[in-house]
């Protein structure tokens, strides 16, 4: 590693990040924040989520807590596993299909990034789940921090077998403290599984959530991610699906709510690492007083992956005027016969449109929450599990209605 | 005297700083559809709008009263809930809005303003299956997004299935013969003429005299440069049709 000329000012989030990974054993990672310290907008990546400014504490590793056994969406019959600060455990029998266990160490694939250096170097074991075929139950997982303002990194792994069907749900949530959640998901996909993952950061205004997914496509694998923010004031999710298989396709979407003072940050790297893959990421962001929504996304075409099929889309709607939302689409490719594209849309609510519903007797509330859940729909509606989408527009509902 | 259904009093409007409303007046009383013709860009389609509530638009002047009541003291879903129905010339499509949803948001929420109870989800779908029934508005069509991918005629359909469904007392018809074949206009008329039943008012605006073959007018008015410069019976708009709008000045369309 080369070192700089001139040390950087470590601040008091730096310094805390440092002792937590040396007392993890983790010296590598706590050497490179010692060095570089959290990343600035002068990192590419962490451009619009300066994280040197906006995360100025860091608070000591969480102590086990008492658990709380409710999970944060009413699924009926889903299967409910809970991760605790960083603590396991299974409620009840898993059905049959579903295999609970642990794994050491971190889950992430080693990149260039300060928050999967973080993780990796501070977990030391993992909630892993294996999924057969045959499983219809709604698995969710609540990852929760509780109790007084702590720092929770924790890792889940799962894999979901050949031919297999899931729909897996994470929700982030906690006790209302200034919290800071560093989360990893490893998800891989056998041949031809189908799987849907939704994850929901309803975490107190106070918390700082980070998460990264990272995504294995088999031959002829099927994806569906949504990624929803619609808690903590600052909120971080990294995406990084890799098609490594034939015919392999994912919809990749998420969607930032942001409220006076949020700032929601939707990082993707989407990896075609062989021929005849698709993916079709959708993002959305919708934005209301002081607020900051950043969505970036970035595909990459290997030499070989010819005949690759993928388009990045963005789509912002600012239901203020002081808002920000920030786009920035990339494209890496190295093969020469695919179709890719990127997109990016920004705006207000049709004034047309909204006429159109008043005009029919519809107060102006109510034309307004037709119109954003509209823009959602199409996010929300491929979600097949009823009890599932119902329970998403019912969060989105709740966050549009606290905007009144 | 009975009061009229609509009463335009010396209306003037303006978008920015174009005047486009000259002073319009206009009874109609309850049960009569009256027809305004003109050319192209004499604010015919303003008028409409303006009715409706559309906030582009600045009332320098003049008054509107529905059933006697002041609508500009209304926003545009009190209007709609007072019972005045515009069917657009160009209907918007909302994606991610479906129909049926939007229907029953909007019967709701006017019979909520004129507080009574809101329908059950079974008494709702029989009345759309009623209204749409006249008008080939089929379930698939309801089943989709407001207006997305529909064709000229269907949007047409629609929007006076929506009238059909919401009743009104007043309903504005602006140009509902744009973007109209022979058949589509005949299936569109149809529907309209089923909804004159003595008591509801109607206002047709048009460019062309054929619409007016279907719908049959009491009283045509002439509109040219933002005022109505004559009224006369269904006769007037054959004259029109013969003679074109060079009669009432201005500018050629």
């Amino acid at each position: 590693m080369v070192r700089p000329n001139f040390p950087v000012r470590l601040g008091a989030a730096e310094e805390a990040l440092i002792n937590q990974l040396k007392f993890a054993g983790a010296d590598q990672a706590a050497e490179r924040i010692t060095v570089a310290g959290l990343p600035t907008r002068r990192v590419e990546s962490y451009h619009y989520t300066d994280l040197k400014t906006l995360l100025r504490a860091v608070p000591p590793m969480a102590q086990p807590a008492n658990q709380v056994d409710v999970p944060a969406l009413d699924l009926p019959g889903s299967y409910n596993l809970t991760i605790v600060n960083g603590v396991a455990s299974q409620q009840g029998t898993a059905p049959a299909g579903v295999t609970v266990g642990t794994v050491r160490g971190g889950v992430l694939t080693t990149r260039d990034d300060t928050l999967i250096h973080i993780n990796n170097g501070l977990v030391r074991e993992a909630m892993s789940l294996d999924i057969a075929p045959g499983v219809d139950q709604i698995i969710q997982i609540a990852r929760r921090i509780e109790g007084v303002a702590a720092h929770v990194a924790d890792a889940l792994k799962i894999f979901v077998a050949d031919g297999a069907t899931a729909t897996i749900v994470e929700t982030f949530t906690g006790s209302d403290a200034a919290h800071v959640g560093n989360h990893a998901t490893y998800l891989a996909l056998g041949k031809d599984a189908v799987v849907t993952h939704v994850t929901v950061d309803l975490s107190g205004r106070d918390t700082s959530h980070f998460a990264t997914n990272e995504y294995h496509l088999a031959d002829g694998a099927k994806l569906r991610t949504l990624i929803i923010h619609a808690g903590s004031d600052l909120a971080r999710t990294h995406l990084y699906p890799r098609m490594a298989g034939q015919g392999a396709h994912a919809d990749v979407t998420g969607l930032n709510l942001v409220s006076e003072g949020q700032h929601a940050d939707i990082t993707m790297e989407t990896n075609h690492a062989v021929p005849n893959t698709s993916s079709q990421p959708l993002f959305k962001s919708i934005t209301r007083g002081r607020s900051k929504a950043v969505v970036q996304g970035k595909l990459v075409v290997a030499r070989d992956a010819q005949k690759t099929d993928a388009k990045f889309m963005h789509q912002g709607l600012m239901l203020s005027d002081d808002a920000e939302i920030l786009s920035k689409p990339e494209l890496e490719i190295y093969a020469d016969d695919v179709v890719c594209g990127h997109g990016s849309t920004c705006g207000k609510l049709d004034e047309d449109s909204l006429f159109y519903l008043l005009s029919r007797g519809i107060p102006k509330a109510e034309a307004e929450t037709m119109l954003v859940r509209g823009f959602i729909a199409e996010l929300v509606d491929p979600i097949e599990n009823e009890a599932l989408a119902e329970a998403l527009n019912g969060i989105i509902d709740t966050w549009l209605l606290a905007g009144k | 005297m009975t009061t009229p259904v609509l009463e335009i009093r010396n209306l003037h409007a303006r978008i920015e700083d174009r005047e486009i409303l000259k002073g319009v007046n206009l009874i109609i009383p309850p049960g009569e559809v009256h027809a305004i013709m003109g050319r192209n860009g004499s604010g015919k389609s303003t008028l409409s709008y303006v009715l409706a509530g559309k906030e582009d638009y600045e009332i320098t002047e003049g008054e509107v009263l529905l059933n006697g009541k002041n609508i500009f003291e209304m926003g545009a879903d009190e209007r709609a809930a007072a019972g005045l129905f515009l069917a657009f010339q160009y209907p918007i499509e909302i994606p991610g809005v479906a129909t049926m949803t939007f229907l029953k948001a909007a019967l709701n929420a006017q019979r909520k303003a004129r507080g009574e109870d809101e329908l059950k989800t079974p008494e709702f779908m029989r009345l759309v299956k009623e209204a749409g029934a006249q008008l080939n508005v089929d379930s698939d069509m309801l089943r989709r997004p407001l207006n997305v991918g529909f064709s000229g005629g269907e949007k047409k359909r629609a929007e006076i299935m929506q009238m059909a469904l919401l009743k009104p007392s007043l309903a504005v018809l602006d140009e509902t013969d744009s973007g109209l074949d022979i058949d589509a206009l005949q299936v569109v008329s149809k529907g309209v003429n089923s909804l004159r039943d003595g008591q509801r008012s109607m206002l047709v605006i048009t460019h062309y005299q054929r619409l007016l073959n279907h719908i049959v007018p009491d009283v045509v008015h002439v509109f040219s440069d933002g005022r109505i410069v004559e009224s006369g019976d269904k006769s007037l708009a054959l004259k029109l049709e013969a003679e074109g709008y060079a009669n009432y000045g201005g500018e050629a369309a």
